[in-house]
């Protein structure tokens, strides 16, 4: 594992005084965006670390006479069967938004775009715009948005579904989760497609040349060349929407506010309940630190998933 | 992101990837390919496009309310309403004012801190560029708490400063290393020759890196603005005062208070949404070539 | 909600006169009586910060006036108002904040008089018991309404406006349901059985608004579990020994009864996932959407300065019915009241204003605009108080009042309510299990030596 050095250039080993001073101009760089991350980062994070061993609140005995309870909170949650049901729903919720959705549906339309373009359709121009449309605009408004499509009485899928002679579907209140999960996948396809986007004009056309000359028909050339050279970049994209997505509760809070009952409690929301809510912040930080975790946990298998292949 | 997997690839291709390739265009398809593909592109207008109807009719709609409804009487009402009775355009000014110096500030500092991760020589390069990533995944609802105390004690509550701060390190972390991987694949020969010229780290830099950088410098202008347009859970706890607020502020304000205790203002909600979504689309769809460049070039070099 | 450095003392002058009247209010010495009977301190200087959130649009005024009175009375005293335009869950959370940290906090505070209890356990808030003793306008209030913002003893608040709650009808539903247009329940049972014939006869869209789970905030507990309990013929805590109860029959009986009404379809489901649901609930109520719905009195007030006439003439409000016809009840609460905060630096000027804005005229006038029952009697006869019918009625619902003890669990207590309803209404638990459940969450929240079942 070495640094990426650049081409031609034979480094000769140093010592940890030269090391330095050959990176002083690079740390003095880092320096403005470590103090900022340092201050609004790192430090609420240890705060966070230190307040999760206490029972912290913001109201209440515990707000005057805070007690260090170590690792109680921890004990609390692993046994809370409430937090069983948050982690499954948070699963559920990266893979069917993330993962399934987010990631192939930007695929397809990274390699829909990619397509029109060398044909010059210039209707892809237009349902280009309203991808990024949709993951441009800001999450409250995104939030109102599809609580306007999912309204029970008159909300435009149940009146659309009313125009072909369907009955209306409760989708807040039956299908909560997949109306959670289209609602994200809606928001946050464009990255995706914007990175595979990219990829997919910087496979040299070259490689298309030889596989038409061998005789390869269009799927092969798919599957053959077109996916291998995007699988980097696919890994890269997962990582980074499933690490986003794991932290999304706007949209959710807007739309379900994690109900019926908890069906639509991911994570996120469960943290922010519990901390803004109920007011145990102490608990609440728990949680945080325990989703940091996990975050932690899924990068390191992706780490050695993505070494594996390369 | 894998260190190792990046260096295989031979200097002359780094070359290449800066500026893409023309898009060799193939001949016009087969009928049947064009008449599939503009269903496709339908379908996706119209599943993307759908959600935004409420907010343009409900915006110039007197009765709007939570779910579309074709207003009987359009009337430009609730426009003028929030500029009168809201403070609207101080929630317009400070969010334009804010999201702007987020962004130059952002891109300064993320700018020269992926640049110089990504040029640093050090046995831990990859477990910090991790750990930056990692920090991004902090929940807000953790952090909410201790940065509300922290900007107590350095006075930056209900000020710009506080304000731009902040906004600028909400999203520092991604940033950052977006910024990095783009910074990994603008070779180093630049820079060096520059070096051997004469010219310092710094002037090596601005000169000559930073224009073939401009892609990436769009991407993070445009991340920047982005998430501090649309940030509102630090604002509420940075801001009390009425002329600091920002629009998703006035948003809130709107939505909790306006109507009183039996009715929401949906109307004025969705007129805010309009003027609230316009800029960013008229801007990201302006620059959407950069951005695909940017983005390309930031996940090649990892 | 800072306090700004004023610019007009230095800061040495005003650090001096707040140990001036530091020393004063320590000594425990009491402002001299004058024949009268009112206390006025001899004087008061400083700036007071006033902090408070409106939603409807009607307090400001007589902040204002009650700011500008003060500042006549006394000239040493500046006081500044810090109007906080969002909900006031939205206001509490900030409050907290700064409330919980160092530097500045408010002197005066806003808040509802079910907070007393954890507000004061922070230590957050100030005991009023020396003020109130002074002040010649106590003896207008009846003593339970004192006891409403009594907590350990002391007091912590005067109220103004109460908290009653009806169980609203609407006249032209029930009379499309078939059920005549004044009809009334005669218990319980009753409420359901009389939406199941608007939902069969499609008499509105809404038959019955049930608030359960987290989003309907505290109308889970005020406005649905703890109304049904006591119409069960149950209570949430046991007066002798202080302990909340957990399941016990009432508590199975409420979940039955919510499980009744949200799997036979009488209440929408949209309540389980708005943030907001009752501004929907209300709103459908006023404009005839919704036939029946438990809600604050206060609900009314919004309906009629809507439409007067339509409102007095179809909506219906009664007492809350109990299991066997016995007496029906409303429940109660002290509203939201002003509080001095702990940490205020100027307590005295600070229960001035308090004292100020809470005299016969304001408190009279404001409850007309936002109808409550007023605290102090002498209020209530004010001629305009007396007018109104529906404020005449809702004050002398409070005689049939069940009130919540202020106790300093009872947030999250709240808290285990909603999940218990939340679960049930979702179809997650069967009552039974629920029930059991939510003592398991009570023991989790509180503590299992306060909770006991039945």
């Amino acid at each position: 594992m070495g640094t990426a050095v650049g081409a031609g250039a034979i480094r000769p080993r140093s010592t940890a005084a030269s090391a330095l001073r050959r990176n002083s101009a690079y740390l003095a760089g880092l320096s403005p965006a470590a103090i900022l991350l340092t201050l609004f980062f790192i430090g609420p994070s240890m705060w966070a670390l230190y307040t999760s061993f206490t029972n912290k609140a913001l109201v209440g005995i515990d707000a005057a006479r805070p007690r260090f309870v170590g690792l109680d909170n921890y004990q609390r949650l692993v046994s809370d069967p409430d937090f069983a049901t948050v982690v499954l729903n948070s699963i559920v919720f990266v893979v069917g938004s993330a993962v399934i959705g987010q990631f192939v549906l930007g695929l397809l339309l990274a390699l829909l775009l990619d397509h029109s373009e060398r044909r010059r359709y210039r209707f892809g121009t237009v349902a280009y715009a309203a991808v990024l449309l949709a993951w441009v605009n800001p999450t409250v408004i995104a939030g109102f948005l599809w609580v306007a499509m999912y309204d029970f009485y008159y909300g435009s899928l149940n009146t659309g579904l009313g125009l072909f002679g369907l009955g209306p579907v409760d989708w807040l209140g039956r299908f909560p989760m997949l109306a959670v999960i289209i609602g994200n996948i809606w928001r946050g396809t464009a990255f995706t497609m914007l990175i595979f986007l990219g990829a997919l004009k910087t496979i040299p056309s070259d490689i298309y040349e030889a596989a038409r000359v061998d005789g390869a028909n269009t799927w092969r050339r798919f599957w053959d060349h077109t996916l291998p050279s995007l699988r980097p970049i696919a890994a890269l994209a997962l990582l980074s929407i499933t690490m986003s997505t794991f932290g999304t509760f706007i949209l959710i809070q807007t739309l379900t506010n994690g109900g019926p009952g908890s069906q639509t409690e991911v994570i996120a929301l469960y943290a922010f309940h519990e901390a803004f809510r109920s007011y145990e912040i102490g608990y609440g930080s728990t949680i945080a630190v325990v989703m940091l975790l996990l975050n932690v946990a899924f990068a390191i298998v992706y780490l050695r998933w993505s070494r594996a292949r390369a | 992101m894998v260190e190792g997997a990046g260096v295989s690839i031979g200097s002359e291709a780094r070359v290449q990837t800066i500026v893409p390739p023309r898009v060799r265009p193939l001949g016009a398809g087969s009928r049947l390919e064009w008449v599939l593909m503009h269903i496709a592109f339908v379908v996706i207008t119209v599943f993307f496009l759908a959600p935004f109807v409420w907010l343009f009719t409900a915006a110039f709609d007197a009765q709007a309310k939570a779910y579309i409804r074709f207003p009987s009487q359009p009337t430009l009402d609730n426009f003028v309403q929030i500029f009168d009775k809201y403070a609207f355009a101080t929630a317009l000014g400070n969010s334009v004012f804010v999201a702007v110096s987020t962004m130059i500030l952002t891109v300064a500092v993320v700018a020269l801190a992926g640049y110089s991760l990504s040029r640093i020589e050090i046995r831990q390069k990859a477990w910090i560029t991790y750990a930056i990533l990692l920090l991004q995944t902090m929940p807000l609802s953790a952090t909410m708490v201790p940065i509300y105390g922290l900007a107590r004690e350095l006075g930056l509550r209900n000020s710009y400063l506080g304000l731009i701060l902040v906004h600028s390190a909400i999203e520092l972390p991604f940033l950052v290393w977006l910024m990095k991987g783009f910074f990994d694949s603008v070779p180093r020969q630049l820079e060096e020759a520059a070096w051997l010229d004469g010219r310092g780290k710094l002037r090596a830099l601005f000169e000559i890196v930073l224009p073939v950088a401009r892609p990436g410098i769009a991407v993070a202008a445009g991340l920047s603005f982005l998430s501090a347009w649309a940030e509102v859970l630090m604002v509420l706890i940075l801001v009390d005062q009425q002329s600091m607020k920002t629009i998703p502020l006035a948003f809130y304000e709107t939505f909790r208070t306006a109507g009183g205790y039996n009715e929401v203002q949906y109307g004025l909600i969705a007129a805010m949404g309009v003027l609230y979504v316009l800029p960013v689309m008229a801007v990201f769809f302006a620059t959407r070539r950069l951005m695909v460049r940017g983005l390309m070039n930031s996940t090649r070099g990892l | 909600m800072e306090q700004q450095k004023s610019p007009v003392l230095s800061r040495r002058a005003f650090l001096g006169a707040m140990a001036a009247t530091g020393v004063v209010v320590a000594c425990g010495t009491t402002p001299s009586t004058s024949p009268s009977g009112s206390a006025k301190p001899a004087t008061l200087s400083g700036t007071v910060t006033v902090s408070y959130p409106d939603e409807l649009g009607a307090k400001p005024k007589y902040v204002e006036k009650a700011a500008a009175d003060l500042k006549a009375k006394y000239s040493g005293v500046d006081v500044k108002i810090d109007l906080q335009k969002i909900s006031s869950d939205d206001y509490y959370t900030k409050l907290l904040l700064a409330l919980s940290g160092g530097g500045d906090v408010p002197d005066v505070i806003h808040v509802g008089g079910d907070r007393i209890g954890e507000l004061a356990d922070a230590g957050y808030i100030e005991p009023l018991d020396k003020y109130v003793a002074q002040w010649e306008d106590w003896k207008n209030y009846p003593q339970a309404v004192k006891d409403g913002v009594s907590y350990q003893g002391k007091v912590w608040a005067v109220p103004y406006g109460l908290d009653m709650r009806w169980l609203y009808i609407r006249r032209d539903v029930m009379d499309k349901a078939g059920l005549g247009a004044d009809w009334t329940p005669k218990n319980v049972d009753d409420i359901l059985i009389a939406a199941k014939a608007v939902k069969d006869k499609n008499a509105a869209p809404i038959p019955y608004a049930l608030y359960a789970g987290v989003g309907a905030s505290t109308g889970t507990a005020n406005h649905s579990f703890v109304p049904l309990v006591w119409a069960y013929g149950g209570d949430i805590i046991d007066k002798t020994s202080g302990k909340w109860i957990g399941d016990s029959p009432a508590v199975r009986k409420t979940l039955d009864y919510y499980q009744r009404a949200y799997s036979g379809g009488l209440t929408p489901k949209e309540i389980l996932t708005t943030t907001k649901p009752w501004t929907s609930m209300r709103e459908k109520e006023g404009n005839g959407q919704l036939a029946l719905l438990f809600e604050g009195g206060w609900v009314y007030g919004g309906w009629q300065s809507a439409n007067k006439t339509e409102t007095e003439k179809n909506v219906h409000y009664v007492l809350h019915p109990t299991l066997s016809a016995g007496p029906s009840f409303t429940i109660g609460g002290p509203g939201t009241v002003w509080y001095v905060t702990a940490k205020s630096k100027n307590k005295d000027a600070a229960w001035a204003f308090i004292a100020q804005w809470n005299n016969k005229d304001t408190v009279a006038k404001l409850n007309i605009e936002d109808p409550h029952p007023v605290a102090r009697s002498d209020s209530a006869d004010v001629a305009e108080f007396k007018a109104q019918p529906y404020l005449v009625d809702s004050t002398k619902a409070l005689e049939k009042a069940r009130f919540i003890p202020t106790d300093a669990n009872y947030g999250k207590v709240i808290d285990a309510i909603q999940k218990a309803t939340g679960r049930v209404a979702a179809g997650e638990m069967s009552p039974v299990d629920a029930a059991k459940r939510y003592t398991d969450d009570l023991k989790q929240a509180i503590g299992a030596d306060k909770v006991i079942t039945q």
